[in-house]
Protein backbone atom coordinates (compact mmCIF):
# COMPACT_ATOMS: atom_id res chain seq x y z
CA UNK A 1 0.00 0.00 0.00
CA UNK A 2 2.81 2.76 1.00
CA UNK A 3 4.73 1.59 -2.32
CA UNK A 4 1.52 2.03 -4.29
CA UNK A 5 1.16 5.76 -2.80
CA UNK A 6 5.25 6.12 -3.12
CA UNK A 7 4.86 5.67 -6.67
CA UNK A 8 1.75 7.61 -7.10
CA UNK A 9 3.25 10.43 -5.61
CA UNK A 10 6.12 9.59 -7.68
CA UNK A 11 4.39 9.50 -11.17
CA UNK A 12 2.24 12.85 -10.27
CA UNK A 13 5.40 14.68 -9.37
CA UNK A 14 6.54 13.39 -12.60
CA UNK A 15 3.83 15.00 -14.46
CA UNK A 16 4.16 17.82 -13.13
CA UNK A 17 8.17 18.13 -14.20
CA UNK A 18 6.57 16.89 -17.64
CA UNK A 19 4.23 20.13 -18.02
CA UNK A 20 6.80 22.38 -16.49
CA UNK A 21 9.06 21.10 -19.15
CA UNK A 22 7.93 22.58 -21.85
CA UNK A 23 7.82 26.28 -20.47
CA UNK A 24 11.33 26.08 -19.38
CA UNK A 25 12.79 24.50 -22.35
CA UNK A 26 11.08 27.54 -23.84
CA UNK A 27 12.54 29.95 -21.58
CA UNK A 28 16.45 28.42 -22.10
CA UNK A 29 16.12 28.70 -25.79
CA UNK A 30 14.48 32.42 -25.87
CA UNK A 31 17.51 33.06 -23.21
CA UNK A 32 20.26 31.40 -25.60
CA UNK A 33 18.79 32.90 -29.08
CA UNK A 34 19.28 35.95 -27.62
CA UNK A 35 22.59 35.94 -25.41
CA UNK A 36 23.70 34.54 -29.33
CA UNK A 37 22.59 37.34 -31.00
CA UNK A 38 23.99 39.81 -28.42
CA UNK A 39 27.24 38.22 -29.08
CA UNK A 40 27.08 38.64 -32.74
CA UNK A 41 26.06 42.66 -32.07
CA UNK A 42 28.95 42.97 -29.87
CA UNK A 43 31.13 42.11 -33.18
CA UNK A 44 29.15 44.50 -34.93
CA UNK A 45 29.28 47.27 -32.26
CA UNK A 46 33.54 47.03 -31.76
CA UNK A 47 34.35 46.70 -35.82
CA UNK A 48 31.87 49.37 -37.14
CA UNK A 49 31.32 51.54 -34.21
CA UNK A 50 34.08 52.03 -31.59
CA UNK A 51 36.78 50.57 -33.57
CA UNK A 52 36.30 51.14 -37.50
CA UNK A 53 40.04 50.39 -38.21
CA UNK A 54 39.39 47.02 -37.15
CA UNK A 55 36.69 46.85 -39.58
CA UNK A 56 36.46 43.03 -41.03
CA UNK A 57 33.57 42.98 -43.70
CA UNK A 58 33.41 38.98 -43.58
CA UNK A 59 33.26 39.15 -40.05
CA UNK A 60 30.48 41.51 -39.82
CA UNK A 61 28.71 40.19 -42.58
CA UNK A 62 28.79 36.69 -40.76
CA UNK A 63 27.71 38.47 -37.34
CA UNK A 64 25.00 40.47 -38.96
CA UNK A 65 23.50 37.09 -40.99
CA UNK A 66 23.31 35.33 -37.73
CA UNK A 67 21.39 38.15 -36.08
CA UNK A 68 18.82 38.06 -39.04
CA UNK A 69 18.61 34.24 -39.09
CA UNK A 70 17.78 34.56 -34.95
CA UNK A 71 15.32 37.30 -35.78
CA UNK A 72 13.74 34.85 -38.70
CA UNK A 73 13.64 31.98 -36.78
CA UNK A 74 10.19 32.42 -35.63
CA UNK A 75 10.93 33.16 -31.85
CA UNK A 76 7.16 33.91 -31.29
CA UNK A 77 7.04 30.26 -30.94
CA UNK A 78 9.12 30.58 -27.27
CA UNK A 79 6.58 32.67 -26.12
CA UNK A 80 3.88 30.17 -24.98
CA UNK A 81 1.26 30.75 -22.36
CA UNK A 82 3.04 30.90 -18.84
CA UNK A 83 6.57 31.56 -20.13
CA UNK A 84 6.44 34.83 -18.38
CA UNK A 85 7.47 32.61 -15.05
CA UNK A 86 9.83 30.09 -14.78
CA UNK A 87 13.60 29.68 -14.55
CA UNK A 88 15.53 28.95 -18.33
CA UNK A 89 19.06 29.50 -17.91
CA UNK A 90 17.97 31.88 -14.99
CA UNK A 91 14.70 33.44 -13.76
CA UNK A 92 12.93 34.55 -17.30
CA UNK A 93 12.42 38.25 -17.14
CA UNK A 94 9.18 38.46 -19.35
CA UNK A 95 6.60 40.83 -17.98
CA UNK A 96 2.86 39.45 -17.54
CA UNK A 97 1.28 41.72 -19.61
CA UNK A 98 3.38 40.09 -22.18
CA UNK A 99 -0.02 38.23 -22.94
CA UNK A 100 -2.38 41.64 -22.76
CA UNK A 101 -0.08 43.72 -25.47
CA UNK A 102 0.26 40.95 -27.97
CA UNK A 103 -0.42 43.56 -31.17
CA UNK A 104 1.93 45.39 -29.66
CA UNK A 105 4.26 43.24 -29.33
CA UNK A 106 3.41 42.11 -33.05
CA UNK A 107 4.42 45.75 -34.35
CA UNK A 108 8.06 45.72 -32.42
CA UNK A 109 8.86 42.12 -33.32
CA UNK A 110 8.22 42.87 -36.79
CA UNK A 111 10.26 46.32 -36.64
CA UNK A 112 13.05 43.95 -35.41
CA UNK A 113 13.08 41.36 -38.27
CA UNK A 114 12.85 44.34 -40.86
CA UNK A 115 15.45 45.99 -38.95
CA UNK A 116 17.50 42.47 -38.57
CA UNK A 117 17.13 41.74 -42.30
CA UNK A 118 18.23 44.87 -43.75
CA UNK A 119 21.54 45.22 -41.62
CA UNK A 120 22.14 41.83 -43.35
CA UNK A 121 21.58 43.46 -46.44
CA UNK A 122 23.68 46.64 -45.75
CA UNK A 123 26.76 44.20 -44.06
CA UNK A 124 26.42 42.38 -47.56
CA UNK A 125 27.98 45.62 -49.14
CA UNK A 126 31.03 46.92 -47.24
CA UNK A 127 29.84 50.26 -46.93
CA UNK A 128 30.57 50.49 -43.25
CA UNK A 129 28.56 53.95 -42.82
CA UNK A 130 25.80 52.44 -43.85
CA UNK A 131 25.78 49.46 -42.03
CA UNK A 132 26.49 51.66 -38.65
CA UNK A 133 23.18 53.53 -39.57
CA UNK A 134 21.32 50.30 -39.81
CA UNK A 135 23.17 49.05 -36.56
CA UNK A 136 21.83 51.67 -34.81
CA UNK A 137 18.24 50.74 -36.01
CA UNK A 138 18.53 47.62 -34.99
CA UNK A 139 19.61 48.53 -31.48
CA UNK A 140 16.30 50.87 -31.48
CA UNK A 141 14.14 48.12 -32.36
CA UNK A 142 15.49 45.71 -29.37
CA UNK A 143 14.90 49.00 -27.36
CA UNK A 144 11.32 48.35 -28.45
CA UNK A 145 10.66 45.37 -26.98
CA UNK A 146 12.53 45.46 -23.86
CA UNK A 147 10.63 48.91 -22.71
CA UNK A 148 7.26 47.19 -23.75
CA UNK A 149 7.92 43.83 -22.00
CA UNK A 150 11.18 43.13 -20.25
CA UNK A 151 11.47 43.19 -16.71
CA UNK A 152 14.05 45.74 -15.57
CA UNK A 153 16.36 43.50 -13.03
CA UNK B 1 18.85 102.18 -1.76
CA UNK B 2 20.14 98.54 -3.43
CA UNK B 3 23.86 97.79 -4.66
CA UNK B 4 24.99 94.86 -7.59
CA UNK B 5 27.03 92.58 -6.19
CA UNK B 6 28.82 90.09 -8.21
CA UNK B 7 27.27 86.56 -6.66
CA UNK B 8 28.16 83.30 -9.12
CA UNK B 9 31.10 84.06 -11.30
CA UNK B 10 31.38 82.74 -14.74
CA UNK B 11 32.58 78.91 -14.01
CA UNK B 12 29.88 78.27 -11.52
CA UNK B 13 27.12 79.37 -14.05
CA UNK B 14 28.99 77.71 -17.15
CA UNK B 15 28.96 74.77 -14.63
CA UNK B 16 25.25 75.30 -13.81
CA UNK B 17 24.10 75.54 -18.27
CA UNK B 18 26.03 72.76 -19.24
CA UNK B 19 24.91 70.84 -16.47
CA UNK B 20 20.80 71.43 -17.19
CA UNK B 21 21.57 70.87 -20.50
CA UNK B 22 23.45 67.51 -20.49
CA UNK B 23 21.22 66.25 -18.00
CA UNK B 24 18.21 66.95 -20.38
CA UNK B 25 20.17 65.59 -23.46
CA UNK B 26 21.32 62.21 -21.32
CA UNK B 27 17.41 61.91 -21.08
CA UNK B 28 16.45 62.57 -24.89
CA UNK B 29 19.59 60.43 -25.86
CA UNK B 30 18.45 57.50 -23.54
CA UNK B 31 15.01 57.11 -24.65
CA UNK B 32 15.72 57.09 -28.04
CA UNK B 33 18.47 54.67 -27.83
CA UNK B 34 19.82 53.36 -30.90
CA UNK B 35 22.92 55.00 -32.27
CA UNK B 36 22.42 58.05 -29.23
CA UNK B 37 23.29 55.68 -26.70
CA UNK B 38 26.66 56.01 -27.40
CA UNK B 39 26.18 59.85 -27.02
CA UNK B 40 24.66 58.93 -23.54
CA UNK B 41 27.81 57.49 -22.94
CA UNK B 42 29.83 60.27 -23.67
CA UNK B 43 27.46 62.85 -21.70
CA UNK B 44 27.78 61.03 -18.79
CA UNK B 45 30.76 61.12 -18.65
CA UNK B 46 31.33 65.05 -19.50
CA UNK B 47 28.26 64.92 -16.25
CA UNK B 48 31.55 63.69 -14.16
CA UNK B 49 33.45 66.21 -15.56
CA UNK B 50 31.20 68.86 -14.20
CA UNK B 51 30.59 67.17 -10.89
CA UNK B 52 34.24 66.67 -10.24
CA UNK B 53 35.07 70.26 -11.39
CA UNK B 54 32.00 71.41 -9.34
CA UNK B 55 33.39 69.72 -5.93
CA UNK B 56 37.19 71.50 -7.10
CA UNK B 57 34.91 74.50 -7.27
CA UNK B 58 33.22 74.19 -3.83
CA UNK B 59 37.09 74.99 -2.32
CA UNK B 60 38.69 77.04 -5.12
CA UNK B 61 35.78 78.97 -6.55
CA UNK B 62 34.68 82.57 -5.50
CA UNK B 63 32.85 83.63 -2.11
CA UNK B 64 29.86 82.43 -2.89
CA UNK B 65 30.58 78.93 -5.23
CA UNK B 66 32.25 77.88 -1.75
CA UNK B 67 30.59 74.92 0.39
CA UNK B 68 31.93 76.59 3.45
CA UNK B 69 30.11 79.54 2.76
CA UNK B 70 26.32 77.75 2.18
CA UNK B 71 26.49 74.59 3.82
CA UNK B 72 23.28 73.77 5.16
CA UNK B 73 25.04 73.37 8.63
CA UNK B 74 22.56 72.24 11.26
CA UNK B 75 22.49 75.86 12.59
CA UNK B 76 22.12 77.82 9.79
CA UNK B 77 19.23 75.73 9.05
CA UNK B 78 17.34 76.43 12.01
CA UNK B 79 17.88 79.85 11.94
CA UNK B 80 16.58 79.83 8.58
CA UNK B 81 13.69 77.92 9.55
CA UNK B 82 12.95 80.58 12.86
CA UNK B 83 13.38 83.60 9.98
CA UNK B 84 16.44 84.59 11.37
CA UNK B 85 18.76 83.16 8.93
CA UNK B 86 20.18 86.31 6.71
CA UNK B 87 22.64 85.81 3.40
CA UNK B 88 23.36 86.51 -0.52
CA UNK B 89 23.91 83.30 -1.39
CA UNK B 90 22.33 79.88 -1.57
CA UNK B 91 20.11 79.95 1.63
CA UNK B 92 20.21 76.84 3.88
CA UNK B 93 17.01 75.36 2.04
CA UNK B 94 18.38 75.82 -1.17
CA UNK B 95 21.61 74.20 -0.07
CA UNK B 96 19.80 71.13 0.62
CA UNK B 97 18.61 71.20 -2.79
CA UNK B 98 21.53 71.32 -4.09
CA UNK B 99 23.25 68.91 -2.26
CA UNK B 100 20.43 66.70 -3.44
CA UNK B 101 20.80 67.71 -6.97
CA UNK B 102 24.58 67.59 -7.04
CA UNK B 103 23.99 63.84 -5.42
CA UNK B 104 21.39 62.24 -7.55
CA UNK B 105 23.53 63.28 -10.66
CA UNK B 106 26.72 61.65 -8.96
CA UNK B 107 24.26 58.54 -8.51
CA UNK B 108 23.57 58.16 -11.96
CA UNK B 109 27.17 59.13 -13.03
CA UNK B 110 28.27 56.11 -10.58
CA UNK B 111 26.02 53.82 -11.56
CA UNK B 112 25.45 54.80 -15.58
CA UNK B 113 29.86 54.20 -15.38
CA UNK B 114 28.88 50.03 -14.68
CA UNK B 115 26.00 49.69 -16.54
CA UNK B 116 24.84 48.05 -19.36
CA UNK B 117 21.55 48.42 -21.97
CA UNK B 118 21.69 44.59 -22.94
CA UNK B 119 21.53 45.70 -26.58
CA UNK B 120 25.14 47.61 -27.58
CA UNK B 121 26.22 49.48 -24.87
CA UNK B 122 28.85 49.22 -21.79
CA UNK B 123 29.71 51.31 -19.32
CA UNK B 124 33.43 52.52 -19.16
CA UNK B 125 33.39 50.22 -16.32
CA UNK B 126 31.30 47.46 -17.10
CA UNK B 127 33.81 44.66 -16.74
CA UNK B 128 35.29 45.78 -13.48
CA UNK B 129 31.74 44.07 -12.17
CA UNK B 130 29.71 40.77 -12.79
CA UNK B 131 26.75 41.44 -15.90
CA UNK B 132 23.97 40.62 -12.91
CA UNK B 133 25.57 43.40 -10.56
CA UNK B 134 25.86 45.80 -13.93
CA UNK B 135 22.41 44.93 -14.49
CA UNK B 136 21.17 45.73 -11.29
CA UNK B 137 23.40 49.39 -11.39
CA UNK B 138 21.36 49.22 -14.60
CA UNK B 139 18.05 49.11 -13.20
CA UNK B 140 19.24 51.66 -10.15
CA UNK B 141 20.33 53.75 -12.57
CA UNK B 142 16.83 53.86 -14.46
CA UNK B 143 14.71 54.30 -11.33
CA UNK B 144 16.93 57.11 -9.69
CA UNK B 145 16.27 59.20 -12.73
CA UNK B 146 12.95 60.25 -11.39
CA UNK B 147 14.11 61.49 -7.90
CA UNK B 148 16.58 62.99 -10.31
CA UNK B 149 13.30 63.82 -12.22
CA UNK B 150 11.19 65.28 -8.86
CA UNK B 151 14.29 67.20 -7.31
CA UNK B 152 14.25 69.19 -10.75
CA UNK B 153 11.00 70.04 -10.37
CA UNK B 154 11.31 70.89 -6.88
CA UNK B 155 14.25 73.52 -8.36
CA UNK B 156 11.74 74.95 -10.75
CA UNK B 157 9.11 74.96 -8.89
CA UNK B 158 11.17 76.79 -5.89
CA UNK B 159 12.33 79.27 -8.49
CA UNK B 160 8.77 80.19 -9.90
CA UNK B 161 7.43 80.38 -6.29
CA UNK B 162 10.40 83.14 -5.46
CA UNK B 163 9.95 84.57 -8.57
CA UNK B 164 5.48 85.13 -8.35
CA UNK B 165 5.45 85.08 -4.42
CA UNK B 166 8.61 86.65 -3.27
CA UNK B 167 9.69 88.75 -5.92
CA UNK B 168 12.82 87.76 -6.51
CA UNK B 169 14.57 86.95 -9.70
CA UNK B 170 16.84 83.78 -9.15
CA UNK B 171 17.09 83.47 -13.40
CA UNK B 172 19.24 86.14 -14.04
CA UNK B 173 22.02 86.31 -11.46
CA UNK B 174 22.34 82.67 -12.65
CA UNK B 175 22.98 84.62 -16.40
CA UNK B 176 24.62 87.38 -15.46
CA UNK B 177 26.32 86.59 -12.27
CA UNK B 178 25.08 89.89 -10.60
CA UNK B 179 22.55 90.20 -8.15
CA UNK B 180 20.97 93.56 -6.65
CA UNK B 181 20.04 93.44 -2.91
CA UNK B 182 19.28 96.22 -0.45
CA UNK B 183 22.30 98.24 1.01
CA UNK B 184 20.84 97.11 4.44
CA UNK B 185 21.35 93.75 3.92
CA UNK B 186 24.65 93.81 2.37
CA UNK B 187 25.86 96.09 5.74
CA UNK B 188 23.59 93.65 8.18
CA UNK B 189 25.31 90.52 7.15
CA UNK B 190 28.66 89.33 8.89
CA UNK B 191 31.11 89.94 6.02
CA UNK B 192 32.53 86.12 4.49
CA UNK B 193 35.49 85.95 3.72
CA UNK B 194 36.33 87.69 0.09
CA UNK B 195 37.25 84.91 -1.64
CA UNK B 196 37.79 86.59 -5.50
CA UNK B 197 37.67 84.24 -9.05
CA UNK B 198 41.33 83.20 -8.87
CA UNK B 199 42.24 82.04 -12.69
CA UNK B 200 45.10 80.11 -11.79
CA UNK B 201 42.80 77.81 -9.49
CA UNK B 202 40.40 77.57 -12.16
CA UNK B 203 42.69 75.96 -14.54
CA UNK B 204 44.03 73.85 -11.96
CA UNK B 205 40.08 72.71 -11.20
CA UNK B 206 40.08 71.94 -14.87
CA UNK B 207 43.44 69.86 -16.07
CA UNK B 208 42.45 67.99 -12.69
CA UNK B 209 38.58 67.43 -14.01
CA UNK B 210 39.91 67.01 -17.83
CA UNK B 211 42.36 64.49 -16.21
CA UNK B 212 39.40 62.16 -15.02
CA UNK B 213 36.97 62.76 -17.99
CA UNK B 214 40.00 61.78 -19.88
CA UNK B 215 40.81 58.15 -17.79
CA UNK B 216 37.41 57.04 -17.47
CA UNK B 217 37.10 57.60 -21.17
CA UNK B 218 39.70 55.11 -22.08
CA UNK B 219 42.99 57.11 -21.84
CA UNK B 220 44.13 54.81 -19.41
CA UNK B 221 44.04 51.90 -21.69
CA UNK B 222 45.34 53.83 -24.23
CA UNK B 223 48.55 53.67 -22.38
CA UNK B 224 49.53 50.49 -22.97
CA UNK B 225 48.87 49.88 -27.13
CA UNK B 226 49.64 46.86 -27.44
CA UNK B 227 47.60 45.54 -24.55
CA UNK B 228 44.53 48.21 -26.45
CA UNK B 229 45.05 46.42 -29.68
CA UNK B 230 44.72 43.22 -28.61
CA UNK B 231 41.37 43.83 -26.62
CA UNK B 232 39.81 46.00 -29.51
CA UNK B 233 40.62 43.03 -32.47
CA UNK B 234 41.01 39.46 -31.35
CA UNK B 235 42.96 37.13 -34.50
CA UNK B 236 39.67 36.17 -37.14
CA UNK B 237 38.69 32.93 -36.48
CA UNK B 238 40.14 29.94 -38.47
CA UNK B 239 36.78 27.67 -38.14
Amino acid sequence: MKKKLTLAILLAATGTAAIAGPIEEQIRFRQSAYSFAAWNVQKIKNQVVDHPETYNKDTVAAAANAIAAVANSGLGALYGEGTDQGIGWKQTRLKPEFFQKKAEVTVAANTFNEAANELAKVAATGDANLIKTQFGKVGESCKGCHDLIRIKE
Amino acid sequence: MKITIHIWDLPHRLFHWLLAVSVAASYITATIGGALIDWHGRLGIFILGLLVFRILWGFMGSTHSRFSTFFPTFSRLTAYLKGSWQGIGHNPLGALSVIALLGTVAIQVGTGLFANDDIAFEGPFFNFVDKSFSNKLTSWHSTTFYVLLAFVVLHIVAIIFYRWVKKTNLVTPMLTGKKEIPVALAESIAPLPDQSFNALRFILSLIISCTIVWGVSGGLSQLSPAQAAQQKAPPPSSF
